[in-house]
């Protein structure tokens, strides 16, 4: 559905006003936030601030109590997410990774990669059962994509191993490959720099920036780990207990009081809060 | 060489070359190398595996257990006995409609009950088929009730009528082509899906895969496969009484798939070979052992699943690797 009302010029997201609540407890408490184009958008927050409960109601996971979300798709047409299933949401171009890496062991590498063309491929299962010329050709040139995707990652010689066993950094490269298969308009980052080492934290924060460039999307990163945050994103924006904290530039987010006391809780007065 | 190690790479090849040597049974019983009631066990035990394999698409690949195989394999057995003794239509069209209402009553099942998952789906599928079996032995004008429904061997395009031994070929045929057609399906688009799904729901519905279309899908499968075995069934074995639908077979179903291997379709023929015709090929030959057969096929079960707990063909591997062994310690 259209929603023209939206002045959506140059944002790809826009969040208005978004709350959530589990029993008495607000998760999330009127959030209000927009990602640009081809920007890195950062969301910080201490422990339980409601980043991943944000997250999953951007990816419709969950359906927030009030608020809204536009999101503009891969057609350039600005899309109501709360009107959409949460299957239907990679179709309009918003991609997602997990925290805890969500992949297949049983299959291969290049196969959990091509799960996530899922939604791109034309050919029945009637056509795919009988195997139909364009079915073949289909599959042939998805998996063709899929390789070139894992050779820019530089994992392309597991491409056939199964993923059971894989060591942890890989995962979380394959996972990012199948979140870039979808020519994705927004890929959202739960968290990619936990469990990786300093050295392949650096690799991520190049292939980050490299990614929006090369592709011409915007990344939204959930994420702990201040120093990728702080090098890579273009603006940040900061939550505490479900509610708006600040927003800026990571050197603006720095600098800002009420972050600081949200992620080392000193305590300050009211008047230099504000 | 190199062209002929090529071609026995190929699994579409491997199918036919294994279709072939099934289809050599009923000439080497000819010669006397089996017995001829080898042809009935070994084609009852092909027809199993087709039903198995539509379980095993269900249960290996999207997660899902069922319990109502024995009853929706029964209904196509009835259907297409009832369409061509009793309505006079040509096989074709019985096939066609056996197929096609368990197929219906199942996506409808489905419908109902797929949003349930687990142990339950299990319970809910378990009463579709045990209302079924009861209304095989209440609706006799239907079923015969518990005298049993005999039919015929089939006659295909109204000029071919088969005998036992071109109904076997029949079946090995049926049996090839479905097991070409999964292997297709599982290594696409909706196996990946599939397995997306029971890997982790969350990731699969971010991936765009629809939840409930996808289980819909596999339960459909499992029942389409299952309608194919009770036609051939009926049509091969040449009667069906309510009581051989029972839970027994929906859990043999499951018993083979287990034995055999999860999400392998050698493993699903292996399982249905041992839980089918293992018992009466050669367990009933052994002497003090032959009322015993069944019990010996139940610690069998339990020997193969301590000891391959993924399915008796990945036995296969270790028997390769001893035999790699056994050539390197002989150079």
């Amino acid at each position: 559905m259209q929603n023209n009302e939206v002045d959506m010029n140059g944002l790809v997201l826009k969040i208005e006003e978004l709350s959530i609540a589990f029993g008495g407890l607000k998760a999330v408490d009127g959030l209000s936030f927009e990602i640009k184009e081809n920007e890195v958008f950062g969301l910080i927050g201490p422990n339980g601030a409601g980043k991943t409960t944000a997250f999953n109601c951007i990816t419709q996971f969950y359906k927030p109590n009030s608020g809204a979300i536009y999101f503009k798709d891969r057609k350039g047409q600005t899309q109501n997410l709360l009107e959409h299933n949460v299957h239907e949401i990679i179709k309009l171009g918003l991609v997602r990774t997990f925290q805890n890496v969500e992949l297949i062991r049983e299959l291969s590498i290049i196969d959990n990669v091509l799960i996530g063309a899922h939604t791109d491929f034309k050919a029945t299962i009637f056509s795919q059962a009988f195997r139909s010329p364009k079915a073949v050709r289909e599959e042939r040139e998805m998996r063709a994509k899929a390789y070139e995707i894992l050779e820019t990652l530089g994992i392309e010689d597991r491409a056939n191993l199964p993923v059971g066993g894989q060591p942890y950094g890989i995962l979380k490269k394959v996972e990012f490959a199948r979140s870039l298969i979808s020519n994705p308009k927004l890929i959202i980052l739960d968290e990619p720099a936990a469990g990786l080492n300093d050295v392949e934290t650096i690799e991520l924060a190049s292939r980050i920036r490299k990614i929006r460039d090369e592709l011409g999307c915007s990344i939204l990163l959930v994420e702990h780990d201040m120093r990728l945050v702080m090098d890579v994103c273009d603006r940040i924006c900061a939550i505490s207990f479900g509610k708006f904290l600040a927003k800026g530039t990571p050197k603006e987010i720095k600098e800002n009081k009420a972050v600081q006391v949200a992620y080392l809780g000193i305590e300050v007065d009211h008047d230099t809060k504000q | 060489m190199k062209t002929i190690l090529k071609w026995l790479r190929n699994p579409y090849f491997q199918f036919l070359l294994f279709g072939i040597l099934l289809a050599l049974v009923p000439i080497l019983a000819k010669i006397g190398i089996f017995k001829v009631s080898y042809i009935t066990t070994l084609g009852g035990a092909f027809i199993f595996a087709i039903a198995a394999l539509g379980l095993n698409i269900l249960l290996g690949y999207s997660g899902l257990i069922s319990l109502g195989t024995s009853g929706f394999m029964g209904l196509a057995a009835y259907l297409s006995a009832y369409a061509t003794i009793d309505l006079n239509l040509p096989f074709e069209v019985a096939i066609f409609l056996a197929i096609l209402i368990p197929t219906l009553i199942g996506v409808l099942v489905g419908l109902v009950s797929l949003k349930i998952e687990g142990i339950y789906l299990a319970i809910a599928t378990l009463a579709v088929s045990e209302v079924m079996r009861k209304t095989f032995e209440e609706f006799d004008f239907f079923t015969n009730g518990f005298s049993g429904k005999t039919a015929n061997y089939p006659t295909l395009f109204g000029v071919f009528t088969l005998d036992r031994t071109t109904m076997y070929y029949f079946i090995v045929s049926v049996l090839v082509l479905v097991m070409i057609l999964t292997y297709n399906m599982v290594n696409g688009r909706l196996g990946r899906a599939l397995n997306a799904m029971r890997g982790s729901e969350a990731a699969s519905q971010a991936m765009g895969v629809n939840l409930l279309n996808h289980r819909l899908i596999a339960f459909a499968l499992a029942t389409i496969y299952a309608s194919i075995a009770g036609v051939l069934y009926v049509h091969f074995i040449k009667y069906s009484y309510p009581s051989i639908w029972s839970l027994k077979l929906s859990l043999d179903f499951l018993a083979m798939i287990i034995i055999g291997g999860l999400r392998s379709i050698y493993g699903t023929l292996l399982g249905a070979v041992i839980v089918f015709a293992v018992p009466d090929l050669f367990l009933k030959q052994l002497p003090y052992f032959n009322q015993l057969s069944y019990i010996l096929n139940g610690i069998l079960i339990i020997l193969v699943i301590i000891f391959y707990p993924h399915g008796l063909i990945y036995a296969g591997h270790d028997i390769k690797r001893a035999f790699n062994k056994l050539r390197k310690g002989a150079k």
